[in-house]
Formats: C-alpha cells, structure tokens, sequence
C-alpha cells in the first residue's frame, strides 16, 4: 500500500509538472504574440524560441516564427518555419498564405515540373488534413465499418443488410486510405525529406565532393527535396527536377 | 615714312622663340615664336613628346614709331602654340622656319626638360607665378602682366555645407589693367554637384574695386553658380579657365635710344600704343566638404529637402456633393533648391479619384542663391457621398544653420460629400456603381492567437498506443454488443418464438397424456390436461403472455390476426366445454372422447391457420 502511495505521489507531481511546464508556454506564447502585434519582432523571436526549446511544437507556433521572420525581412527562416507548420497541418489556408507571399520574396523561382493528375489528386486529397486528423478520421471509419458491419450481421430486413453491407465496403476503403495518407504523413513527419537552403548563394554539385562539375546555382529560401544523404552530402532535387548534390551546412532540413 | 624701306633693311628679319625651358607633366605652357617681319608660309617644328593643345595662334601688330623725327614701322608676328607635357624627359623641339620675302628664316633649335609632375599645380595651368594667397595662376610667357595684375578667384560662400544645401561659387576677376575681351575656355564639370548659373546675365559686368593687401583691383563677377551638392564626401571643383585680352600700353620695342623726347614719349600718359595681350586665367581648384544630413533625429515625413521653409496647405471647399471637384494647394515656400524639392503628398481616402498634381514654381536667385516657392495643385473628386477625412500632410526639411530638422505640418481637412444628383448615370445607376474590391496592399496574413495547442514534438497520433487502443475499444465493443445482442435473440427465441414453434408439440405432449387419462379413465386429471393442452397452446401460437390469459384475450387477438371466425368461435366452443367439464364434473365418458377429438381437431385447424 505504501508503495502505491509513493508511485500516485510521484505521477502527480510529474503530472503537474508538465501541466505547469504547459501553462508557462502558453504564457510565453501570448507574450510573444503581444510583443509581435507592437512590432517587437525581435522579442517576440526570443520568446518564440524559448517554448520551441522546450521540445513543443505546434501549427500556430511555427506560423507566428514564420511570420516573425518575415517581418523580420529573413525570408529562409520565414519560409522555414511556414513549410515546418504546413507538414504539421497541410490543409492550413493562413500557412499556406504567407508562404506563398514568403516564396515571392526570394531569388529563386523555379517552374515546377507539372505533375500528372493522378499524383496531384492524390497529394491533394492527402493535404485535406493533418496526420493526426487522418489518423482520427481511420479511427472514424473503422467505427462506422463496425456499425455497418453490425447492421448487416444483425438486421433481419434485407433492404437494411444490403446497405450495411455495400456501406461497410465503403468504410473498410475509406479505412484503409485514410491509414495510408496517415502512414505517409507520419514518415514525412518523422523524416527531415525537405529542407531550406540558407547560404545566400550555392552551386549544386553534380556529385558528392567539391571538385565536381558545378550544375546550377541556388539562392537562399528555395526548398528542396532531401533524396539520399551521404557523409555531409545530399542529394537534392528542386521543384523542375534537377538533381544535383549539396553539403548539409548550405540548408536547413525539416 | 622717308624710306621703309631702308628701315627694313636694318632690321634683319629674326625668328626668335620664348618658353619655359622646364614644365612639369601635365602642365600646360605656351611657346611663342615671334618674327619682327611679316612673313609667309610658317612651318612648326614637330613637338615631339608634347600634344598641342592649342595653336597655332596667330597675331599681328605693327606699331609706327618717330624716330628723330622719323617714323619707323615694327611689325611683330607672334604664332603661340598651346603645349601640355604628358612625360617626363628632356624633348628636343626643332627650329620653326618662315618665309619673309623670298628669304627664309629659322628659329633656334632648344631643349624643354619636363620634370615629374609634383602635385603643385593641380590645374594644367601655364604659371609659375602664383598671386600672394595662391589663388590664381596665370601665364608667365608675357612678362608684361604679372599674376598680380590680373587673375581669377573664386570666393565660395562656404567650405563646408550639408547635401542638399546650396552653394554659391562666385568667380571674380581681379585686374589693374583694362581687360577688352573675357570668354570662358573651360567651365568645371561640378560632378556630384547640381548647379545652376545665377549670373546678372544683363549685358556688361558691373565692375566694382577692391583692396587686396593694399592695392586696388577692378573687379567684377564673371559667374555666379549656385551648387547643390547631391552626396556627401570631399569633391574637388576643377578650376575654371577663362581667357581674355588685356590691353597693355606697350614699351617700345627695341629700346636702344635713349632720346629724352623717347622718354618723354614713352610716358604711360602719351603712349597711346596699346597692345592686346591675349592672357588664359585659371581660377584655383576648389575643395569642398560635403557632409551627409544628421541620422538621428530624421523625421519620416523628410524627403531631402534643405534649407529653410514655410509650408502651408489650403483647400477651396470641404462640403460639396459626389462628382465634384475640389482643389487642395500645398505651398512650400523658402529659401534653399526649390526647384529639385520634393512636394509632400497627400494622403485621399481610396474612393477619391485623383489628378496629378499640377506643380507651379516661382524661382528667384539673389546673392545667397535660390529661393522661391513651390506649389502642387491636387484636383480631386470625390465619387461616393461620405464623411472623409484627409490627413494631415507633413513636410520635414534639414535648416542648416542650426543642422536641425524641422517638421511643419498642415491641418487635417474634413471633407463631407453629399450625394449629388448622379443623372449623369442615367437608368443604369445600379450596375454603374457597382466596383470591384480595390486591393490597397497585401502582407503576410496576422499570427494566429489564442491556444498555442502545444504538444511535444514528433508526437504522432497514428501508431501511438493511444491510436491502438481506440481501435481495439470499438473492436471490442463491437463484439460485445454483437454477443450481447446474440443473447438477447436467443432470449426472445426461447421466449415468443420458441414458444410458437413449440406450441404444436407442447399442445400434443399435452393431448397425449390427456388420452393416457382418458384411458384410465382419470376424469379429473384428463380435463386439467386437457385445459391445459389448449389454453398453452393458444397462449404460446399467439404471444400471449399466461398472466393475461382469458377467453376474452383469446378472442381479441385471434381477431386481431385474422383468424376466420368460424375456427374462432370454434376454438372458444371446446375451450368452454373444457372449462365447463372440469368444474361440472360427473359427465359421461362418451363426453370425454368427443372433447378429445375436438380438442385434437382444432388444434390441428389452429395449426394450418396460425
């Protein structure tokens, strides 16, 4: 009995513990947000900082430091934090917003090679909503795959069976796509596959030392696709689909 | 006029040559060959290691002289060549030859040693001699008019100024001597500067006498530029060039008699031989300090100007209907370069269609330079009826003589339009007023407030514990209810259904231990048996709870599904006599067989029915 004394004290005060460690980052959060809406862009970075370095992260967080750095005229940094929250929540109308405008303020523009309509409909739709509102929405689906499931096992009539049993087909699909745009987020998440460049000027390599061949030029804020890593390389592609390689200290992954 | 000839021939023609036999690279000097005769066909020796830069210049003079009451004719035949060394070296210049009646005639070959150029003279000017304060240089190839006699200057208004405030370069002459002729050779370029000329430009110099060191000058102000500097730092004002002629009264020139009637002659006072004397001056370089306008203290509103200013706005009506025009004037006026001043602008509310200022300018220059005043005329016309408010329009300038900034400010206007009659628009008023949207900037959308929603990072939902869980909760509850559900229709199998099905059998169980009675003649038990037979039937083939149980129950509800009558009313005929058997008891036996077949019989009936 003793013991589980020890143990419910020792969870309730780490339990408030991280309910207080909480409560002090929604301060520092509306205290950062007071000091943006002076024009204290620079306060509001330090502020902004202190909660990311206490290992939490969130949608309007990332938006406020892209927003902060834009006011701040460092675009990389802007679009770096945009594109952080955009991962977070690919839906987002305001991340995507300011990225947009963000995007417009740096030297690189670069057509995007067109994609085909399958490829564009399916990131699409996989854009429609965050990872872990997919993940809820599986969790959705499999309770109305239950319940359709249920009637037709259940119901006597026919007409009522047929429908849970063409409905049931219906959730076990959207089940299993919802799983799998989960699935990817989640890799995506979980994996730095992106990242900004921030050295204001790099030549892209054709190949992994600094002797090769130059390929082209990038300039800071342009994203890219991070498709192998290899002893302080990667292996980078831009939206046209040029492939070149870069060092890891030109750009900053997400 | 006796005889020139004999004249001529005393004097043998001569060619003779006069320079610097040492210049500096650079430098700009003049070599003059002078012939005491008329001649023709004058050929230059080749400069070698010099450019020309001018020449040649060719002059003529003659001059009658009385000799011992004799008149005797000299003729001076100058040609001035305009060098500039540009290396260093001693350069051998051959003789120039000319013709002179048939005979020709060569000057002497010499030498001009051209030194390194030490940075003394900064101005490719032809002098050695430099006045008393260094401020002119000028020509010393005619020895007959010194630096000191005539020179120019020219006299800043100050050293040191701010960008943007002006400056004015005055540039003077100096001359003891009567000056016939002035044109400039070379103005300076005043990069860096804005300049404009302020010259008295009403036909002749005013001449006006000055005391330098004790000595009277004539002078007069050849230009007057006002120079705006447009960016801050050191710049060197090249020196202007100008040349003009000098008439100088003449010594004669071959001085060998000594005759007091010479002397007497030769007095400024009579000698009426005057000689233009063609003199290239070269003002000296200047250099002015401009700074840049002071960081601190800058108001927003400023946009460059300088100097010192009134600012006021006026406005000809602040009530008037829509589609009419109203004017608003902005006046700067002061002192400083009103000609480059940038007019503030004002601000009008989006819906307020409005005309390119109209900017008038009313310069004047005075000897401090440039002032004036400056006026922007805004037509505008209000097009949607409204109370509007045109902001106060701010006008920022540095005055240099307290290096301060200065911020005037003119009063908001109030403007209210009324809707005015619009038959201009005629039938089509509402689409015609339509608009769309005017965009008036764009910026990153405002940050989102509220929740921070914080959760730690690389938390995912999807494959957490928690996601599991979820699952596995809905796929127990869902079995759960299904078991649960499964139960329950066995219950209501056991119960309503069951009970249907079985009453045909329970019904005959029944009837077959009725007629096991029957057999043993049990009349008691044979009747409770048989009740039983059919009240648990009918109960059990029409859902009828026992409790409820009655004729009456019976008949409703076989009415109610629709039993025929007849198997009904027959159905409750062998019910009663059933009853009425048990409770009546003493009946024959023959009785008891007929109630079993009945019984049997309409069971039987029920059962094809129900």
């Amino acid at each position: 009995m003793k013991r589980y004394t020890l143990l419910i004290y020792l969870l309730a005060v780490a339990g408030l513990g991280m309910l207080r460690a909480q409560e002090n980052s929604d301060v520092l959060f509306e205290k950062a947000n007071a000091a943006y809406n002076v024009g204290n862009y620079d306060s509001a970075m330090i502020l902004y900082e202190k909660i990311l370095a206490t290992d939490m992260e969130s949608v309007p967080l990332y938006f406020n430091m892209g927003n902060t750095y834009y006011k701040m005229r460092e675009y990389p940094m802007a679009i770096y934090y945009f594109e952080k929250a955009l991962k977070l929540d690919p839906s987002n109308d305001d991340v995507q917003t300011n990225l947009a405008i963000a995007n417009r303020a740096i030297v690189d523009k670069i057509e995007p090679v067109p994609q085909s309509f399958l490829v564009k409909g399916w990131h699409n739709a996989r854009a429609m909503l965050s990872g872990d509102q997919w993940a809820w929405c599986s969790i959705a689906c499999f309770a109305l795959l239950l319940f359709a499931a249920f009637l037709f096992l259940r119901s006597r009539k026919v007409a009522v069976r047929k429908l849970g049993f063409f409905a049931g087909i219906l959730f076990l699909l959207a089940f299993g796509l919802s799983v799998v745009f989960a699935v990817q987020l989640k890799q995506s998440s979980l994996t730095q596959d992106q990242a900004i460049i921030m050295a204001p000027t790099v030549t892209v390599k054709s190949s992994p030392n600094d002797a090769s061949v130059d390929l082209f030029v990038l300039h800071e804020g342009t994203k890219v696709d991070i498709l192998e890593a290899n002893e302080g390389w990667n292996k980078i592609r831009i939206a046209n689909g040029s492939v070149g390689w870069l060092s890891d200290d030109s750009m900053l992954p997400f | 006029m006796l005889c020139p000839l004999w004249l001529w021939a005393q004097d043998a023609p001569t060619l003779s040559v006069s320079t610097k036999k040492q210049v500096m690279v650079g430098e700009r000097f003049q070599v003059v060959f002078e012939a005491n005769a008329e001649g023709k066909n004058f050929q230059a020796p080749s400069f070698e290691g010099f450019t020309v830069v001018g020449g040649p210049f060719t002059s003529t003079s003659s001059s009658f002289q009385m000799v011992n009451g004799s008149m005797s004719h000299s003729v001076k035949c100058t040609y001035t060549f305009a060098l500039q060394a540009y290396q260093e070296g001693t350069f051998h210049i051959g003789s120039a030859s000319l013709t002179v009646k048939g005979n020709k005639i060569s000057s002497s070959p010499f030498d001009i040693k051209v030194l390194p150029d030490d940075g003394s003279h900064a101005a490719p000017s032809g002098g050695g001699s430099t006045s008393g304060q260094g401020q002119s240089q000028q020509n010393t190839s005619d020895p007959k008019v010194s630096g000191q006699d005539l020179f120019i200057r020219v006299i800043p208004s100050k050293k040191s100024v701010y960008v943007g405030e002006q400056v004015v370069l005055t540039y003077k002459i100096y001359t003891k001597v009567p000056v016939s002729s002035l044109s400039v050779e070379r103005m300076p370029s005043y990069a860096g500067f804005w300049t404009k000329d302020i010259s008295d430009n009403s036909g002749s110099l005013r001449q006006n006498s000055e005391y330098i060191n004790g000595i009277e000058y004539t002078t007069a102000e050849i230009q007057k530029i006002v120079a705006v500097p447009q960016r801050s730092g050191t710049f060197t004002i090249e020196p202007m060039i100008i040349e003009c002629i000098a008439q100088i009264r003449t010594e004669r020139n071959n001085s060998r008699s000594m005759d007091p009637f010479e002397a007497f002659f030769n007095d400024p006072f009579f000698n009426r031989n005057i000689t233009n004397v063609k003199k290239e001056l070269t003002s000296q370089t200047l250099n002015l300090e401009v700074k840049s306008l002071p960081e601190n203290g800058r108001p927003a509103s400023f946009m460059g100007a300088v100097g010192d200013y009134n600012f006021k706005s006026d406005i000809d009506k602040t009530e008037l209907s829509t589609n009419e025009a109203f004017t608003l004037t902005l006046t700067v006026s002061g002192t400083g370069n009103v000609e480059l001043l940038q007019m503030p602008e004002p601000v009008f509310p989006p819906d307020f269609e409005v005309y390119d200022p109209k900017i008038t300018m009313n310069v004047s220059n005075n000897a401090n330079g440039l002032s004036g005043t400056k006026k922007a005329e805004y037509l505008v016309i209000p097009r949607r009826a409204g109370s509007f408010t045109v902001p106060a329009i701010e006008f920022s300038y540095f005055n240099p003589s307290n290096a301060s900034y200065r911020t005037l400010q003119s009063q908001p206007y109030e403007i209210k339009v009324e809707k005015g009659k619009g038959g201009d628009d005629g039938g089509g008023i509402y689409a015609s007023n339509q608009e769309g949207i005017k965009y008036l900037g764009s910026d990153v959308r405002h940050i989102m407030t509220g929740n921070a929603h914080l959760k730690p990072v690389h938390s995912v939902f999807f494959g957490s514990a928690a996601y599991f869980v979820a699952l596995v909760v809905l796929l127990l509850l869902f079995v759960i209810l299904l078991f649960v559900m499964k139960n329950r229709e066995q219950q209501k199998l056991d119960t309503a259904a069951n009970r249907n099905r079985k009453a045909d059998k329970v019904a005959r169980g029944r009837l077959k231990s009725a007629a096991q009675f029957l057999k043993a003649k049990d009349q008691e038990k044979f009747y409770v048996e048989m009740s039983q037979a059919l009240w648990g039937y009918i109960a059990d083939k029409l859902g009828i709870e026992r409790s409820k149980l009655s004729m009456d129950t019976v008949n409703e509800t076989m009415k109610a599904k629709n039993v025929p009558d007849e198997l009904t009313q027959q159905f409750v005929d062998t019910l009663n006599s059933c009853e009425f058997a048990r409770f009546a008891p003493g009946s024959a036996e023959a009785k008891m067989d007929d109630l079993y077949q009945r019984g049997i019989d309409v069971i039987s009936k029920a059962e094809k029915v129900l």
